[in-house]
């Protein structure tokens, strides 16, 4: 192609004719002067810019909307590109929205390198009594403690102070049960620690049928 | 038959009672309730002989257990009218299964757990963080100190990775106690409302955090210092009545 707006060469005067005569193309080019006038930068880089401020706290798609002045819609599809961009293989850190939460993180690729530069990480376990509390609550939230402790068959007194304390499920109002209860649900740090954009991407509880034997039951 | 001591640690009375099933090779869905329930008194007696305290819930699940049973020896009288509660095996089956199905998928989540560990993040800029100092306003918490706990946690986190290469050779002791008269003597130089960080300034090693943070404590008990927690897990101080 010889055309002068894609190679960048010089116009002739012939062409510059034809350009400005063509009166839509001259009213687009008026529009977008005017959209970097107000918006100077491109907003994906501003975007990606305030992303990486933000850090490991993260921002939601509604606070960013407000900051660079787009629709939700708009600063959806832009982060929808940013986090296109990074999940090429060309970069080591990728856009992640666990619990409508957007951040940077480093892929999973760096963290043996990671280990090797800050020294091996103890991993933060998590005890198989704090996992299944925290399923229960997932998929049957909000719940009260007594239908928590009725379904583990333990008490979860204690159990549901830690995991408030680690900010993994808050209180959720009250039921409407006798004594009313206090409900509980988890927040968007369970959705962060487990990776979960939405409670709708849980995996399905496995179902058990009388049928199938038991053979499978204990796989 | 002999009962096999096994060190096993079970996530509590239904958890055991899934692995009984299992290695009896029991049908849940058409549970031996009288095998079961033998062979949950024999684990919780070779408990016993280990001397290995039994939690309260095994023994709330048991009485359910023998009560069945002791129901089923009882002749039952025929013009006696079938009771609305659930059959109390019908329940126990259905809490097994359902409790199954959470202790699997659990372990599907710990995978994603897992993975996510692998995921890296920084901490928020500094600037952002010194910009939103301003905006704190000070408003006195009750001090519930899961709350400082939480916090505590973050300010732990954020130093680890703000010193990542640290290395120390030496190590400072310090008692709680002279480490409270040392943050009185810094008071007269840091502004009315100071975080946590800015305390904790001149500390090198963990066990230094935590000699600070039992100093604050302390002076937070005496009024001497207040303690606020805003939503981004920051701890602030103030200075309490009892300062004069």
């Amino acid at each position: 192609m010889n055309n002068a707006w894609i190679t960048g060469r010089e116009m002739t005067q012939a062409e510059k004719n034809a350009w400005f005569h063509n009166e839509s193309l001259v009213k687009r080019v008026e529009v977008v002067k005017k959209e970097l006038v107000a918006q100077p930068g491109n907003i994906e880089a501003v975007t990606e810019g305030l992303l990486f401020l933000v850090g490991e706290d993260g921002v939601r798609a509604e606070q960013l909307a407000l900051a660079i002045e787009k629709s939700m819609e708009d600063t959806m599809i832009i982060l929808e590109n940013i986090q296109r961009k990074y999940s090429s293989e060309l970069y080591g850190i990728e856009l992640v929205g666990y619990g409508s939460v957007y951040k940077f993180v480093t892929k999973k690729d760096i963290h043996p390198y990671a280990q090797r530069l800050f020294g091996e990480t103890k991993p933060n376990n998590l005890s198989a009594a704090v996992l299944e509390t925290l399923a229960i609550i997932a998929y049957k939230q909000p719940i009260t403690r007594v239908e928590i402790e009725e379904l583990r068959g333990v008490s979860a007194d204690v159990m549901l102070r830690k995991l408030q304390a680690r900010n993994l499920i808050r209180e959720a109002g009250r039921s409407e049960a006798v004594g009313r209860p206090i409900l509980y649900e988890v927040t968007e740090e369970f959705m962060d620690a487990f990776k979960l954009y939405t409670l709708k991407e849980l995996p399905d509880l496995p179902e058990y049928n009388k049928k199938d034997e038991n053979e499978n039951l204990f796989e | 038959m002999g009962f096999e001591v096994e060190t096993l640690k079970f996530e509590g009375p239904l958890d055991l009672m899934l692995h009984l099933i299992h290695e009896q090779q029991l049908d849940i869905f058409d549970l031996d309730m009288e095998i079961l329930t033998d062979q949950y008194i024999a684990y919780l007696h070779s408990m016993e002989e280990l001397h290995l305290e039994i939690e309260s819930e095994y023994l709330v699940e048991l009485a359910t257990l023998i009560e069945y049973k002791s129901k089923k020896l009882l002749p039952r009288k025929s013009d006696e009218p079938e009771d609305d509660y659930e059959d109390p095996k019908d329940r126990l089956v259905r809490r097994l299964l359902e409790y199954q199905k959470y202790k699997e998928v659990s372990k599907t989540l710990y995978d994603s757990y897992l993975e996510r560990q692998d995921q890296l993040s920084k901490p928020l800029s500094i600037d952002e963080i010194a910009k939103h100092q301003s905006e704190i306003e000070t408003q006195k918490i009750e001090g519930d100190p899961y709350d400082l706990l939480k916090a505590m946690n973050k300010v732990l986190r954020r130093l680890q990775l703000s010193r990542p290469l640290d290395i120390k050779f030496t190590q400072k002791e310090i008692s709680p106690e002279d480490r409270i008269l040392q943050i009185k003597a810094r008071l007269k130089d840091l502004p009315e409302t100071f975080s946590f960080e800015t305390l904790i300034e001149d500390c090198d090693s963990l066990r230094e955090y935590v000699v600070t943070f039992i100093a604050i404590l302390d002076m937070a008990k005496d009024h001497y210092l207040v303690f606020t927690i805003d939503e981004n897990e920051n701890i602030w101080f103030s200075r309490g009545n009892n300062h004069e």
